[in-house]
C-alpha cells in the first residue's frame, strides 16, 4: 500500500516537472507571435524603427527587420509602472545642452563659410584629419545624457557610463531624484491619467549614447519588449 | 527648555514620519517591480491551438524575412560615416565616406532662401549611374563662396569634382567622389556622400539601378 502511495507521489511530481518547460514554451511561444505581429507591423513601411528588449538588454534600430546598430546595455533602473511593453512612438527628446547647427550667413560679420563645406587639401592641416576642428554637427557633439517620452508615457533617461551627475552638487541632486523624489512620486503623484514610469538606460561608451541621441528622431516608432 | 525639547520632538516626528513615507514608497515600487515581468505561464495557449499559433508565427518570420531587399544593397550610417555594401546580411565591403555637415546656410539679402546641409534618412533606390560625373553648382554653392549667381547654366558646371562614378538617389542628392580624401569620415558635406576611389568604384560596380539605399 505505502509502495503505490509512494509510486503515486512520485508520478505526480514527475508530471509536475514535465508540466513546466510546457507552460514555459507556450508562454514563449505566444510572447514571440507578440512581438512578431509587432514587429511585422512596423517592418512593413519603410521607416526605422526601434526595438528594446528589456530582458535581452539591447536597443536596437532596425529597418524592414534588419538590424541596422544595436546597443548593449551596461545596467538599468526603474521605477514605475512596468506595463511599458507594446508598441511605441517617440513624442519629445530632450537634454540640457542640445546641439546647435552651425549658421552661416554668407556677407555678415559671422565666421566665414564652413571650412567643413570646402575644405582646402593645400592648407596645413592636423596629421589626423579626425583632429580638424570642422563647422559641423558630428556625433561628437551629440550629447551623451539626454531622455526620451514615449506616447505610453514611459519616460526614458539615456546615459553613457562615464556621463554620471558632474560635481557633489549634482550626484546629490541625481541621488535625491532617484532614491527619494521618483519613489515618492509614484506613490503619490501621476502624470495626468497615467501612472509614473521612469526608466534608465546605461551605456557603455559615450558614443553609444551619443548615436542613439543622432538616430533617434521625433515620432520614431518602436518596440519595447 | 521645554519648547526646544518639543521642538526636537517634532522634528524627530517629521524625520520618522517621513522615513516611514519613503518606506512605504519604497514598499509600493518593489511591489510593482516583483509583477514584472509576467509570469512565464503567461497567456496560456490552448492545446489545440498551439498548431495553428506554430503556424502563425513560422508565416510572420517568412513574412519578415520577405521585407529584406533583394541583391546587392547600400545602407549608409551617417554618424560613424560608414558605408556597407550588403547582400541579405553579409556585408560585402565597407566603406569610410563623408556625410552632411549640419550647417545652415542662410542668404543674404531680400530673398531669405536658407539650405539646411544634412544627408537624407530613409530608404532610397539608385536612381542614376553616371561615369565620369560632372557638377552642376546649385545656387548655394555660389552663395556660400559669395559669387553672384550666374544664369548660364554653361557657368555652373565643374569637372572633375565628383569623381570617377556617381550614383543618383533622388532630389539632387548622389554618392560620388571627392578630391578631400583625407576629410573622408567626418561630415562635411552639402548633403551627398562622398566616397573614395577605390570604394567607389567598387560599389558602382556591384549595386544595379534600383538598389535599395538605406540611410540612417
Amino acid at each position: 500500500m505505502k509502495k503505490a502511495a509512494l509510486f503515486t507521489v512520485l508520478m505526480a511530481a514527475v508530471l509536475a516537472a514535465a508540466a513546466v518547460p510546457e507552460a514555459a514554451g507556450k508562454a514563449s511561444l505566444a510572447k514571440k507571435q507578440s512581438s512578431l505581429n509587432s514587429e511585422y507591423a512596423l517592418a512593413k513601411d519603410p521607416g526605422f524603427y526601434f526595438v528594446l528588449d528589456v530582458l535581452g538588454r539591447k536597443l536596437e534600430l532596425r529597418v524592414r527587420g534588419m538590424v541596422l546598430r544595436s546597443w548593449p546595455l551596461q545596467s538599468m533602473r526603474f521605477w514605475g509602472q512596468p506595463d511599458f511593453s507594446g508598441n511605441v512612438e517617440l513624442v519629445r527628446k530632450t537634454t540640457l545642452k542640445a546641439p546647435l547647427r552651425i549658421v552661416i550667413k554668407p556677407g555678415s560679420e559671422e565666421p566665414a563659410p564652413a571650412p567643413a563645406a570646402q575644405p582646402s587639401p593645400a592648407k596645413s592641416a592636423p596629421a589626423n584629419p579626425a583632429e580638424y576642428d570642422l563647422e559641423a554637427l558630428e556625433l561628437k557633439d551629440m550629447p551623451k545624457r539626454f531622455s526620451l517620452d514615449f506616447d505610453n508615457g514611459l519616460h526614458v533617461t539615456i546615459r553613457s557610463k562615464a556621463a554620471g551627475s558632474s560635481g557633489t552638487f549634482g550626484a546629490l541632486r541625481d541621488a535625491w531624484r532617484w532614491y527619494v523624489a521618483l519613489p515618492l512620486k509614484n506613490l503619490f503623484g501621476r502624470r495626468g491619467d497615467k501612472a509614473l514610469s521612469e526608466l534608465e538606460l546605461i551605456f557603455d561608451g559615450d558614443k553609444d549614447a551619443q548615436a542613439i541621441y543622432w538616430h533617434f528622431f521625433d515620432g520614431i516608432k518602436g518596440v519595447i519588449l | 527648555m521645554s519648547i526646544k525639547r518639543i521642538l526636537i520632538a517634532v522634528a524627530a516626528l517629521l524625520y520618522l514620519g517621513f522615513l516611514a513615507v519613503l518606506g512605504g514608497a519604497y514598499y509600493f515600487g518593489l511591489k510593482q517591480a516583483a509583477a514584472w515581468p509576467p509570469k512565464e505561464a503567461g497567456p496560456g495557449i490552448p492545446d489545440k491551438e498551439r498548431p495553428k499559433v506554430e503556424r502563425n508565427v513560422q508565416q510572420l518570420e517568412r513574412r519578415m524575412a520577405g521585407l529584406l531587399p533583394k541583391g546587392v544593397y547600400i545602407v549608409i550610417d551617417t554618424a560613424e560615416n560608414r558605408l556597407y555594401l550588403k547582400n541579405a546580411q553579409d556585408v560585402l565591403r565597407t566603406a569610410v565616406v563623408s556625410c552632411g555637415s549640419g550647417v545652415v546656410l542662410e542668404e543674404p539679402g531680400g530673398k531669405k532662401r536658407s539650405w539646411v546641409f544634412d544627408t537624407p534618412r530613409g530608404e532610397f533606390t539608385v536612381k542614376s549611374k553616371i561615369t565620369n560625373p560632372y557638377w552642376v553648382k546649385p545656387d548655394w554653392a555660389f552663395i556660400e563662396e559669395g559669387e553672384a549667381i550666374p544664369r548660364d547654366v554653361e557657368d555652373r558646371i565643374e569637372s572633375g569634382t565628383l569623381g570617377d562614378y556617381a550614383l543618383g538617389f533622388g532630389e539632387g542628392f548622389f554618392i560620388h567622389g571627392t578630391l578631400y580624401t583625407r576629410l573622408l569620415g567626418r561630415n562635411v558635406t552639402h548633403g551627398c556622400v562622398r566616397v573614395g576611389d577605390e570604394d567607389l568604384k567598387a560599389v558602382f560596380k556591384a549595386v544595379p539601378l534600383g538598389a535599395k539605399i538605406y540611410i540612417y
